[in-house]
């Protein structure tokens, strides 16, 4: 079963590369900030409509829940501003591979101590291998 | 200033699996679907605050781009929701390392075939290495994972 989570991890990948080609698109017209808003925005009433027919859980948690777990939506946000400052600076590739670098370092990281409520997970031999089969891969793509 | 901006996009990189653990946790209370509309709601929050401060574009133009362009809301939907789901079953790193290679992947054949007006970059050896290099990330991520559950059950 966890082979499923696999592939949905690999279908999101996919889902973000066509996202980021289309929104460069509509990017030149209505502005890099003003694409950002207008996924949050209409991303809010489709998940709006998504919760309200499909939704189990229980939403009404985010009001007791501790406050830090609610920082998902402004680290996206910071995540997008950083990348729409530094790809004029210096270009999209070194942007991307800084970015998964940063990514996958820290995702380590996290995991290893079980930070953010993580299920702690070793650093071990094969993670870094996976790690630098990476680098290798994103230095050959740019 | 090139060296302060990588630094910079470092940080967003390291926000954004932040931001991955953090709503696989929620997730685990709340629920998959409320934690996306959660993710977005505050987002569209916050963005709205720093369009009104810093926006120089548009966002009117909406109503008049072809509306293809506005057909990718539906994969940023997608993604969150299928990241969300997945964080709690497979791990953080796992989730980030297959959700990267998926992009890769599919960036290099949008490059090939210069779809969406990109420029078309062909699928050289370089590239072909590259692909390869993925699927051994891939091929180590599972293992190693394997094995730190197996460590942790033992």
């Amino acid at each position: 079963m966890r082979y499923i989570s696999y592939i949905l991890a690999l279908l999101g990948g996919a889902a973000l590369s066509f996202e980021g080609a289309i929104y460069g698109e509509l990017g030149k017209t209505i502005g890099k900030l003003e694409t950002s808003f207008y996924n949050f925005f209409v991303g809010s009433i489709i998940l709006g409509l998504l919760w309200l027919f499909f939704g189990k859980g229980k939403l009404s948690y985010a009001v007791k829940a501790p406050k830090w777990t609610l920082l998902g939506g402004v680290l996206g946000v910071v995540y997008l501003t950083s990348i729409v400052i530094s790809v004029p600076f210096v270009g999209v590739g070194i942007t991307m591979v800084a970015v998964i670098i940063g990514q996958l370092v820290m995702s380590m990281v996290i995991e290893h101590y079980g930070w953010l409520g993580s299920k702690r997970s070793r650093i071990n031999k094969e993670k870094i291998l996976a790690v630098i089969s990476m680098i290798i891969a994103l230095v050959l793509v740019y | 200033m090139g060296i302060l901006m990588i630094l910079f996009t470092f940080l967003g990189g390291i926000t954004l699996s932040a931001q991955s653990a953090i709503n696989g946790t929620f997730s685990r209370k709340a629920g998959t679907i409320e934690t996306t509309l959660l993710t977005f709601l505050t987002g569209t929050m916050f963005l709205a605050i720093i369009i009104l401060f810093l926006g120089n574009g548009n966002v009117l133009a909406i109503l008049e781009v072809p509306k293809w362009q506005l057909s990718a809301v539906f994969l940023g939907v997608l993604f969150l929701l299928f990241i969300i789901a997945a964080v709690p079953k497979i791990g953080v790193i796992a989730t980030n390392i297959t959700v990267i290679i998926g992009q890769l992947v599919i960036g290099i054949v949008i490059d090939n075939f210069g779809w969406f007006n990109s420029l078309v970059i062909h699928l050289d050896m370089k590239r072909s290495f590259a692909l390869l290099f993925m699927i051994i990330a891939l091929y180590f991520i599972y293992k190693g994972n394997k094995r730190a559950r197996e460590e942790i059950a033992a």
